[in-house]
């Protein structure tokens, strides 16, 4: 959609609406945001602790002994779980919940995510209701306005691509705001910027643009699209990109303008080159997104499982372009190894002429096993223009779980095509979906065993495990549910499943009666099962595997503790089907 | 000018955080039939005389107390004239009800009711809730759409069906009211049926035992 269209006078009018509308929905969102922590607490609460041996019966919500005749308690139509008579919300004669059904339902309500599930049956697409509509508008045109208004130096790089719109813009629309109301406007923006800077940072250490979009639409609609907007003066505010801008800092120094505090105004921060050199979370303006991509990178892997070095050696490339200019080519390739929040490493190989350059440079990284199916190495290319900003030329993304490094020495070299960013992988979600989180919780407790003297070595205990980020896996399939497989010392196998969920925002499968000396050797193996409703097999989308003595010592040191694990998720390339 | 606008539209009232929950409306119908004029009728109980052709879109803020829950409504008045429809269908999706709206004066409005209705079946959720209201009821010597005929139009498109007068402020509120209504009512079928999808059907033939909404008379 395009306001073009319209004249000067509606489309100030429309704009100033949707700004309205910008803060009616902030404010929304952080209430809604509110309430979701309330009903986690609730969660916390009243999350189902089997107590009691098999076959006794609790009440699923304040663990209070039921009887077996009288006060028996009945299973709520919500959670099918059995409660007690005060566990219970009851909302006509025959009709009644659990307290936690109850909040929940009440969650659903309040923050209107049963209007989101509704519209979600209708439009699969997401991306594109009336919020985002709103808020592309908005950020567009604001940009633009900006541009033409801030007189001191004219942003040199946003003139080329976008020319005609602001030419445009300067012809036709009579500017009434005055310097003093833009500056307030400005000030008032990068308010809001610091505000909303912990999602900011979160994003920027997530990489990728998607992921902002995702997280946005389950706990905050605008917020991540504010992020979005106020894009283009992310760079200098934000604490976490210091590291990074060692480069930038000389460019800072050279240009006439300070960027020191957070009242940089808004054309320095424009001008500057500082937003290049956080070009992985700065580039996402969409400012390239119309010149073409193309050319070949050529990429060979290696790993030493010895030493935990993987290996990546920049090739060469080929078929480069910048644009449709007639310039000289002199590109760079930058290597990256996703997901941020593991790996630090950032390497660039040296500067070429031409349009088909050979670096055959190799960068070592250390990268744990573990970590080595959920990495992804990003390699992009890049223009430099010396002192200028530097140029996108394209981008591929090579997931290491498909190389099968660990089984070949050799190297495998591969010709990537070059892609436009975040586009490589096919959609984000791949990448966010290789790892699992969760918690982890044993139990002793000193009822499974009231005779004997020896409670803590021999007795049976609990382990709890909540899979924290199930939104994840509902990205990975919407029918998604967990298999636990826990196998214990002599053979012994202990199997849970979860229920399929749609909605709620944790699982949780429990292991019952389990002992500290079982529990040493044992593999606790995870897999996500997608239920298949028109046949009667089920496919086996990831695996993760929790193992290891450390992690079993974390559980028994702390028992009732909850612990933290994040593990990486397998993809098995053998589809696995069952019945 | 941002605090001149912030006057103007309530502040308190879109920055209030106080409420249950929030429902987003649109009213729609042919340009002139008194769509602003209902909503500011509704939202400031004020009327003014004068046309002013609505830009693109606009949205008022209200909270109403209804049914024990405070009910923050954000109606969103759209422009009637076709060149803003790329605009205002854009913001059909995110509406969970809809005021449709034509002139009793202006044959043309009310012949335009049908086109409107597809219009949301297009662009919005399958359980859209419309009501149609004849607007300007209060000009009885101009009238050209009889009363009847809205009611029997209503009746074949499956809306619910009001007469109203944003001038002499009749049947303003109780549109608004029973449109909410009627969303309530959605929504606590919505999150009924949605339950036993989670539990299996384990539950089946209690849940089927539940039939009883609470029954409102309509309010026409």
């Amino acid at each position: 959609m395009d306001l073009g269209l319209f004249q000067a006078l509606e489309r100030e009018r429309v704009l100033e609406v949707l700004q309205r509308d910008k803060a009616l929905r902030t404010i929304e969102a952080d209430r809604i945001r509110r309430l979701k922590v309330e009903l986690q607490g609730i969660y916390r609460q009243g999350a189902k602790t089997i107590t009691l041996p098999y076959g006794q019966r609790s009440c699923a919500r304040c663990q209070r002994h039921l009887g077996k005749f009288w006060d028996c308690g009945s299973v709520c139509c919500g959670c099918s779980h059995r409660i007690c008579n005060r566990c219970r919300v009851v909302r006509s004669a025959r009709e009644w919940k659990c307290t936690m059904c109850h909040a929940f339902r009440e969650f659903k309500i309040k923050s209107g995510e049963w209007f989101l599930e509704q519209q979600a049956k209708k439009f699969t697409d997401i991306k594109e209701n009336h919020e985002t509509t709103g808020d592309k508008l908005l950020q567009s045109y604001q940009q633009l306005s900006f541009i033409a208004v801030v007189p001191p130096t004219p942003p040199p790089f946003k003139a080329v691509p976008s020319f005609n719109r602001v030419e445009d813009l300067k012809t036709s629309k009579p500017f009434t705001k005055s310097m003093e109301n833009l500056m307030m406007s400005v000030s008032a923006h990068i308010k809001k910027l610091s505000k909303s800077q912990n999602d900011l940072s979160e994003e920027a250490g997530q990489l990728t643009v998607d992921y902002g979009r995702m997280n946005a639409r389950r706990k905050s609609l605008s917020m991540g699209a504010l992020d979005k907007a106020f894009n283009l003066s992310k760079a200098p505010s934000l604490p976490d990109l210091s590291q990074d801008t060692k480069a930038a800092e000389q460019y800072a120094s050279a240009s006439t303008i300070c960027l020191t505090d957070d009242d940089v105004s808004y054309a320095s921060a424009y001008s500057d080159e500082q937003r290049d050199s956080n070009s992985s979370t700065g580039m996402d303006c969409g400012f390239f997104e119309n010149t073409s991509v193309t050319g070949e990178i050529e990429v060979a892997f290696g790993y030493n499982s010895r030493t935990s070095c993987l290996e990546i050696t920049i090739k060469a490339c080929k078929n480069l372009m910048i644009g449709d200019m007639k310039k000289k080519c002199r590109p760079y390739v930058k290597v990256r190894l996703l997901p941020k929040k593991y790996h630090s490493y950032k390497m660039k190989t040296a500067i070429k002429r031409g349009n088909s350059p050979v670096y055959n440079e190799t960068f070592t990284c250390v990268v744990d096993r573990e970590q080595l199916v959920s990495s992804v190495v990003q390699a992009s290319v890049w223009h430099s223009r010396g002192l200028k900003r530097k140029l996108f030329l394209g981008e591929t993304l090579v997931r290491l779980a498909d190389l099968c490094l660990e089984s070949t020495n050799t190297r495998c070299s591969v010709w990537n095509t070059l892609g436009p960013k975040g586009h490589a992988l096919g959609g984000d979600v791949e990448l966010y979906t290789s790892e699992l989180l969760l918690k982890a919780q044993l139990q002793f407790l000193p009822q499974t065993s009231p005779h004997t003297d020896d409670i803590l070595i021999g007795s049976a205990g609990q382990l709890k495990v909540v899979i924290t980020d199930v939104w994840k896996l509902l990205s990975v399939s919407k029918t998604a549910y967990i298999e636990g497989i826990l196998c214990l010392s002599g053979d012994r196998e202990l199997m849970q499943r979860t229920p399929l969920k749609k909605t709620a925002d944790s699982l949780q499968i429990n292991f019952r009666r389990v002992t500290r000396q079982e529990l040493q050797q044992a593999t606790l193996q995870l897999n996500i099962w997608e239920k298949n409703t028109f046949s009667l097999a089920d496919r086996l989308l990831r695996s993760a595997r929790l193992g290891g003595e450390s992690s079993w010592q974390r559980l028994q040191q702390m028992p009732g503790e909850w612990h933290d694990f994040v593990l990486p998720l397998h993809a098995d390339v053998s589809t696995n089907m069952r019945s | 000018m941002a605090s001149a606008n912030d006057a103007r539209y309530g502040q308190k009232e879109s920055t209030d955080q106080n409420f249950d929950y929030m429902f987003k409306i649109l009213i729609i119908g042919n340009s002139s039939v008194g769509k602003t004029s209902f909503l500011f009728r509704y939202a400031d109980d004020s009327f003014t005389p004068a046309f002013v052709s609505t830009v693109g879109i606009d949205f008022k803020v209200k909270t109403i107390y209804r049914n024990d829950k405070r009910i923050k409504l954000q109606i969103w008045d759209t422009a009637g004239q076709e060149r803003y429809r790329t605009i205002t269908t854009a913001y059909y999706r995110g509406a969970m009800g809809f005021i449709l709206m034509y002139d009793i004066t202006n044959g043309d409005s009310f012949n335009a009711v049908q086109d409107w209705s597809t219009q949301i079946k297009t662009y919005s959720w399958d359980n859209a809730q419309v009501l149609l209201v004849g607007n300007k009821c209060d000009m009885e010597d101009e009238r050209v759409v009889a009363s009847e005929r809205g009611r029997q139009l209503s009746e074949q498109l499956g809306f619910e069906f009001f007469e109203a007068s944003a001038k002499d402020n009749i049947n303003v509120k109780q549109t608004f009211e029973r449109l909410v209504d009627i969303i309530c009512d959605r929504m606590s079928e919505n999150l009924e049926s949605a339950d036993p999808s989670i539990v299996g059907n384990k539950q089946g033939p209690q849940l089927n035992e539940q039939p009883q909404r609470s029954t409102k008379d309509c309010a026409c």
